[in-house]
Order: structure tokens, then C-alpha cells, then sequence
């Protein structure tokens, strides 16, 4: 799932600047679930910004609305007559919701309250790691289901590199060395000859490297009236 | 929420949360008294009195 984390309440104030009407616009899926952006973190952020605006002598009318998914149009098209008459819209959801309240309604400014980190998987209640770099290119069936790309510092596909100690990567001890947990499970999966193949170099044009991405299914497009 | 108050500017110390059962009569009057003492001294909430109809 797409991870983030709120950014501080002074980021958030300097943002802000000296508007006066605001509007907290939470979402409903992936920002809920990592407790960043939700209906409850919406409701506690805006009570933040009532006291500490009341505090400094400026006032700030707060108002709270969160929708199922700010990425969507159909989700967030119902929002258009509620913008009206505020001086900022500060979106909790991910990067991709900003930008959609952005582009569907460019009028209103839409801020970001939260950073956007990763996608990753919660390990525990509370602790977030990061699994999944969007290659577009996946090769989890050749690295016996661990990822080198998310999970490899280095992102090395032919790992591991002379810093792995201990199963444990040079950059932090509490970071495994991807490398060696891809090894010691295509042991115990009786897959290493998978890994020892010789593969084509990696396509890093299906990744962030070849430009911004985009994916057509002619299969799912609606019929435009003639 | 401790953490949460000191951001705003209205002080941690104004939030107690304490673990009783209904059982711990004698405890919750020490409670009490302690975190009212200790309002008390804080003294009147920055924020003023809310009105009813005023959210926060």
C-alpha cells in the first residue's frame, strides 16, 4: 500500500500561510490504513489548527471532509460546490490525491499535509517497511519472492554486495541484506538454479526511468459517443 | 496527545490519563485532586472559554 506520514503542524502552518477559510480533505484507503490521513487524523489535524491558529492571534475556520478516495474523479466530483470561499484545501491523502484535487479543480489550491514515503506493508501494528518500488518490470519469480529493487540498498540484481554482514546490510543493521534473504530462501525453496540463470540486463525503461508512466486497457475504455 | 498539546502551544501537562477500575474509589479522589492542583497552577486555558456553538 502507498505509505506517508503527516508532515509537522509548523510545515503545515507555513504552508498554510495567512489562510483563513480552510478546508481538511481526508481520504478514505491507503492513508487510512497507515493512520496518516484518515477521517480521524483529519479531525484531530483541524483541531490542531483551530487551537494553534486561536493561539497566535489569527483564527483559522477550520472545516473536515474525507472521501472514500481522493485519486478518483467520480469520488471526488461530489467536492465541487463545497470549495467555494475557502482560501486553502489541505488534502491529506497521498501525492496522487493532491494532484487529482489539483487538476479537477483548478481554482481552489489543494496543499499537501502529508509526505508521501513508500509502498510498503506493515511488519508489525505501527512499523512500516518498504517492499515495492514500481519498476513496472517485476521479478520476483527469478529472486524467490523478495524484492532487490525495494529491498537491496543498492538496488543490485546481482547481489549480494561486499558490505552484506551477518545477513545484514552496511547501511543500517536493522536493514537485512536483501541478498542474502533472497539466497537463503531459494535454499530452503530448492530454487536456486532460477537465480544462478543469466538474465537480460533489467528493462529500467518500464521504471520511473524511462519517464512519467502511464497504462491504456482498450478493454476497459468507455465507448465515446460518435 | 501530551505530545500533540506542547505543538499546539497549550501544554501537555494540562492531559493526565490515568488506568482505574470503578473499584479504586480512593485513588481516583488522589487523582483528582492532583491533576485539578495541577491545572490550577497552569492556570486558565490559553484558548479561553469555548462557546458552545464555537468548534475547536
Amino acid at each position: 500500500m502507498i505509505v506517508g506520514e503527516q508532515k509537522s503542524l509548523a510545515e503545515i502552518m507555513e504552508l498554510l500561510g495567512d489562510a483563513r477559510r480552510v478546508l481538511v480533505a481526508g481520504c478514505g484507503t491507503c492513508v487510512t490504513v497507515c493512520f496518516a490521513g484518515g477521517e480521524k487524523e483529519v479531525g484531530v489535524l483541524a483541531s490542531e489548527l483551530r487551537m494553534k491558529s486561536k493561539l497566535d492571534g489569527h483564527p483559522m475556520e477550520v472545516d473536515e471532509v474525507t472521501v472514500q478516495r481522493q485519486c478518483e474523479w467520480e469520488y471526488i466530483d461530489p467536492l465541487r460546490e463545497q470549495l467555494d470561499g475557502y482560501d486553502a484545501v489541505l488534502s491529506l491523502a497521498c501525492g496522487i490525491g493532491v494532484q487529482a484535487m489539483n487538476e479537477r479543480f483548478p481554482d481552489a489550491i489543494t496543499l499537501p499535509g502529508l509526505n508521501t514515503t513508500f509502498l510498503g506493508l506493515p511488519e508489525e501494528q505501527g512499523v512500516w517497511e518498504e517492499r515495492c518500488q514500481a519498476c513496472g518490470d517485476c521479478i520476483l519469480g527469478l529472486t524467490a519472492g523478495i524484492c532487490p529493487i525495494a529491498r537491496c540498498s543498492k538496488q543490485l540484481l546481482n547481489g549480494p554486495c561486499g558490505g552484506s554482514q551477518n545477513g545484514v546490510c552496511e547501511i543500517d543493521p536493522d536493514v537485512s541484506c536483501a541478498w542474502q534473504l533472497i539466497w537463503d530462501r531459494a535454499v530452503k525453496l530448492g530454487r536456486v538454479d532460477r537465480l544462478m540463470e543469466i538474465q537480460a540486463p533489467k528493462d529500467w525503461s518500464q521504471s520511473r526511468d524511462g519517464g512519467p508512466r502511464k497504462i491504456v486497457r482498450d478493454d476497459l475504455r468507455l465507448d465515446e459517443a460518435e | 496527545m501530551a505530545g500533540l498539546l506542547d505543538e499546539v502551544g497549550l501544554g501537555g501537562e494540562r492531559v493526565t490519563m490515568v488506568n482505574l477500575s470503578s473499584a479504586m474509589g480512593a485513588q481516583f479522589a488522589e487523582v483528582v485532586a492532583e491533576v485539578t492542583e495541577r491545572v490550577r497552577r497552569l492556570g486558565p486555558n490559553p484558548l479561553g472559554n469555548t462557546r458552545e456553538h464555537e468548534k475547536i
